[in-house]
């Protein structure tokens, strides 16, 4: 098989992560694709794309079942790592990290839920009944039960990435409005100093702002806290 | 969901700190929490079933407010969490409850501009403390301020707000200075000599936990008076002054929902029980009547959901009323904050504080400033 698998005993450090370049040394020929049918129909290049640019690290018992995870993986040619047993903390350094449920799976986990460093896919074992409260407590992105399909192992990276991604960019959103409605009240204070100090309109107040703001390459809100800045240095 | 005749307890988090520097404040908070869980425990629980705290020392470190969050929720199984004085170890709470949807009780004032569907905040909004003390102060003592805080979110946010409500009501600040949290008496000298040549007519201060101590002793050394140039502070509460000194304390202004003298039945019996539990010699404070408050609240609102679940527990809490200590206080339905009571207090010799300004009724939250502008309408 062409991807390596990292045992205890060969180097890797419980609770340490691992730097990337090693893990990625060990797997040179993971990229490497087998099988001659894409499980991807013709008109989904953009994903196929999209995979080939993933790392992905699966931690997983190396029987049938996780045998047939890992070729289901590599066929989408995704770089694909596989780690066992489970380190005590699983380095986030990957795009994509798969990962069986085990009882103290979210102690593993290297980030607090609601803030994960990379998508989280939990592997379901066939043979054990599902833990729903585990579950819920690993915060995952994804669930692949096995024994797996092409068409499951497929669905779990893109709606695991795909979730991911969209918990990113809501984050960001939230941490942009929050700091917009901080700015909002930076550019009235600047307004009024300007609307005062240049005895000029609302209207003409923001035109000001906007254009020294453009001329400047700054935000408006920059420039507004300058302004106010400014002016309580002059008292 | 659980049967509703178990006897087992309903288990909930409680994350304060009884070491490290944030100790002196957020252990009267642990206090306050459990005062609360044992009177409601002694009355016979909450639909029979007792209140069990499950409590973790996070030692005034932020991030470990963050880790034992996750172990209160992944592996005690605990969905509703009491704690959290400072804003950096709220925010490091933040995503854990959020993400897994619990809910997280905050007693603290803290400076606004914040809303999330996993917290009821029990503390002070900016509306409710620091417009009226912007207010009092201009017009007792005068224009200049001086801001000194600890470098953390909590001051820099709080100074922005207030240097907001001075400047737009002709005052100035002439000063402004940030000391570490576990800046020493040593590091407050320069600060204070600075403050002495700049001579404001009030020193707002944000500093929290021990370092508050060695600002106000810093302030006696070098014999500044408290008449002409009060330190005005949203955090200073009995605890501080009392771990200061009564005679360091004395003159000094607060601003805050509650004050240990309020002159009430209700807080007087609160007082009373308080003391006895834990010593004459011990004070209430805000911080720790909140705390107490915000587990009675949290009672009557699992008394009628009969479950834990936050999906149903939380619709019952908003809007919930109440009897605290300050007063009449209610969990506003659009916010998720509390409607508390706006009071100044001047600390007097015997460590209490002497009302100086009170609201008329409990002020309603508004944790953006969504309805104040800029300017305070003297008068």
């Amino acid at each position: 098989m062409p991807i390596s698998t990292n045992t205890a005993n060969n180097k890797l450090i419980l609770g340490a992560p691992r730097p990337r370049d090693e893990l990625a040394l060990e797997s040179s020929s993971t990229g490497a694709t087998t099988g001659s049918t894409q499980p991807i129909s013709g008109t989904d290049h953009q994903f196929n794309r999209e995979f080939r640019d993933l790392d992905i690290a699966v931690f997983t018992v190396r029987d049938e079942a996780g045998e047939q995870l890992l070729r289901e993986l590599q066929r989408t040619r995704a770089r694909v790592q596989h780690i066992w047993p489970i380190p005590e903390l699983i380095p986030a350094s990957y795009d994509v990290i798969y990962c069986d449920l085990v009882n103290d799976l979210p102690q593993r986990l290297p980030w607090l839920p609601g803030k994960p460093d990379a998508a989280l896919v939990v592997i379901a074992a066939a043979a054990q009944s599902l833990d729903l409260k585990l579950l819920h407590n690993c915060a995952p992105h994804a669930v692949v039960h096995q024994p797996v399909t092409a068409q499951a192992v497929l669905s779990s990276l893109l709606v695991g990435r795909g979730h991911f991604l969209y918990e990113c960019r809501l984050r960001g959103r939230v941490d942009k409005l929050d700091d917009n409605l901080r700015t909002m009240r930076s550019v009235e204070r600047a307004k009024a100093i300007l609307m005062q100090s240049r005895s000029i309109s609302e209207e003409e107040a923001y035109h000001y702002l906007r254009r020294r703001a453009m001329e400047r390459r700054v935000t408006i809100g920059a420039l507004a806290n300058v302004i106010v800045d400014s002016q309580e240095l002059l008292g | 969901m659980r049967d509703s005749t178990t006897s087992e307890p309903w288990r909930v988090g409680v994350l304060f700190s009884s070491s490290g520097f944030m100790a002196v404040i957020e252990d009267t908070q642990l206090r306050g929490t459990l005062t609360a869980i044992d009177e409601i425990n002694d009355a016979g629980g909450i639909n029979g079933r007792p209140i069990e705290p499950v409590l973790y020392d996070p030692a005034s470190e932020a991030l470990a407010f963050g880790r034992y969050a996750k172990r209160l929720m992944v592996e005690d199984g605990i969905t509703t969490i009491f704690g959290c004085y400072t804003s950096s170890s709220r925010k490091a709470v933040l995503p854990v409850v959020e993400r897994l949807n619990g809910l997280l009780w905050y007693p603290t004032l803290y400076e606004g501009f914040e809303f999330s569907p996993n917290v009821i905040y029990t503390g002070a909004a900016p509306n409710q403390n620091s417009v009226e003390l912007c207010r009092f102060l201009m017009e007792r003592y005068g224009k200049r301020f001086y801001f000194v805080g600890s470098d953390y979110v909590y001051p820099r946010e709080s100074n922005r707000i207030m240097r907001e409500l001075v400047h737009h009501n002709g005052g100035q600040v002439v000063g402004e200075r940030y000391l570490d949290l576990r800046a020493k008496r040593g590091d407050f000298l320069p600060v204070v000599r600075d403050i002495k040549d700049a001579m404001p007519d009030v020193i707002f201060s944000t500093v929290v936990g021990d370092s508050t101590v060695n600002l106000y002793q810093t302030y006696a050394e070098l014999c500044l008076d408290p008449k002409s140039m009060p330190i005005a502070s949203l955090t200073t509460t009995e605890a501080e002054i009392r771990a200061m000194g009564f005679d360091v304390g004395e003159g000094h202004i607060t601003a805050a929902s509650y004050f240990q003298g309020i002159d009430s039945k209700r807080n007087l019996n609160f007082v009373k029980r308080y003391k006895k539990r834990y010593g004459d010699d011990q004070d209430t404070n805000m911080c720790l009547e909140a705390a107490y408050f915000q587990v009675q609240i949290f009672a009557k609102a699992l008394e009628r959901a009969n479950t834990m679940d936050t999906e149903i527990l939380r619709p019952s809490i908003l809007g919930s009323e109440i009897e605290a200590p300050q007063g009449k206080v209610s969990v506003n339905t659009l916010c998720g904050h509390t409607d508390l009571w706006t009071r100044i207090g001047r600390a007097n010799r015997c460590g209490d504080f002497d009302l100086v300004y009170e609201s008329q009724a409990a002020v309603k939250a508004d944790p953006y400033l969504i309805g104040y502008g800029r300017s305070i309408a003297f008068g």
